[in-house]
């Protein structure tokens, strides 16, 4: 059998493959590549910087502590991304106890006992900006951290001691708990 | 030659006309942006500019399906972030006027494969999902690749 190899036929063979191989390949399928991104922000931590101190005490004897106290207010550090909103919650406690337990004594916490200061300011006495006096069992919605760009939120709080007249002598303590969340705000 | 040539244009014309079957092309990803550590965050596939976007151009009328590979993590380096994608967080239009806000087919879901024809202006698919980043998340920029497959059904 002889199979004539004429320039026309050829050349309609060579573009009917390629026309099929190319629709073959083209057509088929095709396939692109998406991205899902998000940026984090820094956690938020929150950290003891100093304790409420109330210092000697006498029996009988009241004693309070101003929140502007820069030596024995409590102070809290609160560290996040900065001006996102959080909200926060003090767990205050009721009474101050011996380590033993034996003994406790009343601890009392005022209405204006919670200064919050979103400068960068560490320093109770001197209050920069954000709530000042405010309810500690009550803290304010919409806080955030560093409303001038910095990254820490402060707490200063005070507070009162009331020993009875027998209180027993000694060294008392107590937690105050601070939890702390963003809000996505 | 010239029984030829009218072959080879035909051809021609019936290749030209399949050639462009589809093209899927991505018009938006899915970008959730700040995102705070313990707090998920959701976009939603009808949120524009946010949701991502893609778009599959070819001959209308002509049937395809599309697949999803999904990303169930986040990276940054070693850190991984969850990312979910529900059962509905898919949708598409093939209308003339597509509109994201009230998509044509809603709540689809992107895990399973989806076969629509494309209409006389393409056809449009958004996706919206979910992260969860833990409390302790470390701070940075994460991404995932979603990697969509569109195939000609020759229907």
């Amino acid at each position: 059998m002889k199979i004539s190899l004429d320039k026309p036929r050829v050349l309609f063979v060579i573009v009917l493959i390629i026309g099929l191989v190319t629709y073959q390949s083209i057509s088929a399928q095709d396939v692109s590549n998406g991205t899902a991104t998000a940026n984090v922000q820094t956690a938020l931590t929150v950290v003891a910087t100093q304790d409420l101190q109330f210092g000697t005490v006498f029996q009988g004897v009241a004693k309070t502590v101003a929140n502007d106290d820069a030596a024995s207010a409590g102070i809290f550090t609160i560290t996040g991304s900065p001006a996102a909103g959080i909200s926060a919650y003090i767990t205050l406690p009721q009474y101050i106890a011996t380590a033993s337990g034996d003994d406790r004594m009343n601890i009392a916490f005022q209405t204006s006992d919670l200064s919050i200061d979103t400068t960068s300011n560490a320093d109770p006495s001197t209050f920069g900006d954000g709530w000042a006096d405010v309810d500690p069992n009550n803290v304010p919605n919409g806080l955030v951290i560093g409303s001038d760009a910095t990254s820490h939120t402060m707490l200063f709080l005070g507070g009162r001691v009331i020993p009875s007249v027998d209180q027993l002598a000694g060294a008392y303590s107590g937690n105050i708990i601070v939890t702390v969340a963003y809000n996505g705000m | 030659m010239k029984k030829y040539s009218l072959v080879l244009f035909f051809c021609l014309i019936f290749l030209s006309a399949h050639l462009s079957a589809q093209n899927v092309t991505v018009n938006n990803n899915l970008t959730f942006g700040t995102v705070f550590p313990g707090i998920p965050k959701t976009i939603s596939k009808t949120t524009a500019g946010l949701a991502a976007e893609f778009y599959v151009s070819g001959t209308a009328g002509n049937e395809v399906t599309i697949d999803f590979a999904l990303p169930t993590y986040m990276n940054l380096g070693a850190s991984n972030m969850q990312l979910i994608f529900r059962e509905t967080d898919c949708a598409i239009d093939t209308s003339a006027t597509p509109d994201q806000s009230s998509p044509e087919f809603n709540n689809l879901d992107p895990w399973h494969t989806l076969t629509y024809r494309i209409g006389s202006n393409g056809l449009y698919i958004w996706l919206g999902g979910i992260i969860v980043p833990g409390l302790t998340q470390t701070e940075g920029s994460y991404s995932s690749n979603i990697v969509i497959t569109v195939t000609y059904t020759g229907n």
